[in-house]
């Protein structure tokens, strides 16, 4: 559905690139997730593929056209839900939902079916005449999100849709986009909520700098992981003898339970395990290479994704 | 056209619900309207109930002096508030402002204005406008000059002082105004409805930069670029609600003049002057503010800055501009420079109108100003919108 090749995009004024060789493909129906912490290039990607901004020809296509090269044809099956409240506070909701309906130019005869459509999804349909103004942050967001679904788009470009949310507003949105991309709507979904990416999204790139640093689904990155990377939690605490033997990173702190071991500082696995043994820590658990998004993002970049 | 339409009726609604932008738009010039027509009714009246108060510190008794001081008091607009007879006093008191100017009759009235001596002096207060010196020096004068008169045609002519007192001198002078059929002078309300309607016109810039600051911070405006929205049509469909509230401003304004002020005791608004020389110049007044306030809304980054920047902006183009304060009482250099203010042209197109009886062909040449000055402002703003987005 959507393919990226080599982008490079760089604002005007600023010495580095916002994306930087950026090569990704988004599979037709799949949920795509699109993980790295604030000012990774998410949104500024999410940007270019909505059209907001140009790209340089032959770096973007969306089935199969050019994004560049193809005029404004291809936005009809694409909808951008934004980061920011896009709509009007001082409309109710309903009046907002006509009025992007109108925007969008659906025929008169489609709009009341659409905003219908749109609105219960959303769960908004007993609240229609409520001010935007007026509305929590959580349905604030299934506002943003209404007015995304009214053209019942194909590609669905989420931009952190649940930032600022209580939990039940989040597990709302979240279960309304799998019901979206069960429909068939492909998803694009940014966040630097790891564990949201985690259970929400069959496809994951993780992207840092402007750069794309691993893309695939949850297991095969995992599986790749070769950052020689050893977890401990620990039962007791730590001695500063242990600590320096161990040639840990960062400053020493006692109470520290969680410890992580870079391998190659002792050239193998079977000779990190073997100083771990004589050092007898009281180790509650192990595991060697990244078992979630965060650790995995940790090993990929060294800084944590909330940094 | 559906979407020019929706989009219209969309920022209609978003006006209508934004009670700051209705205060300012339509509260404000009538509140202006009602106290400077009020404030200044008496300088542009015809039959003025001013009344200047003075001092009067008479140093000579003599019959001439006397005669001097009854003439002052059958003067309507000098109302004598004390006859004193000590200077200090009285001086300390006119430095006060207690009264407008203190009159002394000097020792040897009558031999002083024979020998041709100052005979009295005048002490102005200082709140006293030079205009109003200058109108009472004119009567003082002529007071002295015809006693002075008198006394040389009883010298010359051998004249008793009964048969020189007797002569009258005709009212040589007929005035009237070429205003309206009544051929009255214009009320205040005629100089000050155009005055503060054109101001409030251009405060139509704080709601418009307000709403388009607002759709690009909040991702409506890259919202609807997503969704092939033309920015042709967006620039266009934000236009014309402007343009319609500023034709909605001037004919609250017009219908404040004719049936409110009367209504609370004030002069009424009279229509003259032909309603589509009216249209014209309103038009192209509106056209000029609506530029004014998209060319703010792409300087500014912030709400805050576009409000700042469009208030202090708008009150110097008044001040400059003849709004605030008359043209004809600014100086040569102050009046050259008024004739760069846009709200100058629109205030002259709408005197043209309402005070001159014009008709198109004579507010031609302001709206013409106008119209150029909201391209130049129309084309800088695409400018720096296209720049932007490079």
């Amino acid at each position: 559905m959507i393919k990226i090749n080599q982008l490079q995009y760089r604002y005007s004024g600023s010495r580095s690139p916002a994306l930087n060789d950026v090569t990704l493909a988004v599979k037709r129906g799949s949920l795509f997730g699109l993980l790295g912490p604030n000012g990774a290039g998410k949104t500024t990607l999410m940007s270019i593929i909505s059209g907001q901004r140009q790209c340089p020809r032959a770096s973007v296509f969306i089935d199969g056209s050019d994004i560049a090269a193809s005029g404004n044809s291809w936005k009809a099956c694409m909808s951008l839900v934004p980061q920011e409240y896009a709509f009007y506070e001082r409309l109710s909701i309903a009046e907002n939902l006509a009025f992007f309906a109108a925007a969008l130019g659906l025929p008169r005869s489609q709009r009341r079916s659409a905003i219908a459509g749109a609105a219960q999804m959303t769960g908004l349909s007993d609240r229609m005449d409520n001010r935007a103004a007026q509305l929590s942050g959580g349905l604030k967001r299934r506002l943003n999100l209404a007015i995304g679904l009214l053209n019942r788009p194909s590609l669905l470009l989420l931009d952190e849709p649940t930032v600022g949310i209580d939990p039940h507003s989040r597990r709302f949105i979240l279960d309304t986009i799998r019901e979206l991309n069960r429909q068939g709507t492909t998803v694009v979904y940014t966040s630097h909520y790891m564990e949201e990416v985690e259970t929400l999204c069959e496809e994951i790139a993780i992207i840092d700098h402007g750069r794309v640093l691993c893309q695939g689904s949850m297991e095969s990155l995992l599986a790749s992981d070769d950052s020689n990377i050893l977890s401990l939690e620990l039962d007791g605490e730590l001695s500063q003898a242990q600590f320096t033997e161990l040639k840990l990173a960062g400053p020493f702190d006692p109470a520290c339970r969680h410890i992580q071991i870079d391998v190659s500082h002792f050239g193998s696995l079977e000779k990190a395990l073997s100083v771990l043994g004589a050092l007898q820590l009281d180790i509650k658990r192990m595991h060697y290479g990244a078992q979630n998004l965060e650790e995995l993002f940790m090993n990929l970049t060294h800084h944590s994704l909330r940094d | 056209m559906n979407r020019f339409l929706s989009y219209t009726y969309k920022e209609l609604l978003l006006l209508t619900r934004d009670m700051h932008g209705l205060l300012l738009l339509f509260v404000m010039p009538t509140i202006f309207i009602l106290l400077m027509t009020f404030a200044l009714q008496n300088q542009y009246s015809a039959s003025s109930d001013m009344q200047l108060g003075y001092f009067l510190l008479n140093l000579d008794g003599e019959a001439d002096s006397q005669r001097f001081e009854q003439d002052l008091l059958s003067t309507n607009n000098l109302n004598r508030l004390e006859h004193g007879t000590d200077l200090d006093h009285l001086r300390q008191r006119t430095a006060r402002d207690e009264s407008s100017f203190l009159l002394i009759i000097h020792p040897d009235f009558s031999a002083n204005i024979n020998d041709g001596k100052k005979a009295v002096s005048l002490e102005l207060a200082p709140g006293t406008a030079p205009v109003v010196t200058q109108l009472v020096s004119a009567q003082l004068q002529q007071f002295i000059n015809r006693i002075f008169l008198e006394k040389l045609l009883i010298k010359e002519l051998d004249m008793t002082a009964e048969q020189a007192a007797s002569i009258e001198a005709g009212d040589f002078l007929e005035i009237s105004s070429l205003f309206g059929e009544a051929r009255q002078q214009p009320s205040s309300v005629q100089q000050n409805v155009p005055a503060w309607l054109l101001f409030a016109m251009f405060f139509i810039a704080i709601p418009l930069s307000t709403t388009l600051i607002h759709e690009r911070q909040q991702g409506t405006a890259a919202r609807l670029n997503t969704m092939n929205f033309p920015k042709s049509l967006m620039l266009a469909s934000k236009v014309t609600p402007y343009f319609l509230i500023n034709l909605l401003q001037v004919g609250c304004m017009l219908l404040i003049g004719v049936y409110l002020v009367p209504w609370l005791g004030g002069d009424k608004l009279e229509l003259i002057g032909s309603t589509a020389g009216l249209l014209t110049i309103s038009a192209a007044a509106a056209f000029a503010a609506v530029a004014y306030g998209l060319l703010i809304a792409q300087v500014a980054r912030t709400v805050d800055q576009a409000t700042i920047f469009s208030g202090v902006c708008n009150i110097i183009m008044a001040a400059v501009g003849g709004v605030m304060v008359p043209r004809f009482i600014m100086p040569p250099t102050m009046q050259e420079l008024s004739a760069y203010s846009p709200m100058a042209w629109g205030l002259d197109g709408f005197f043209d109108i309402l005070l001159r009886n014009g008709g198109v062909i004579e507010v031609l040449p302001e709206a013409f100003k106008l119209m150029v000055f909201a391209g130049v402002l129309l084309l800088i703003t695409l400018f720096l919108s296209a720049r932007k987005q490079a």
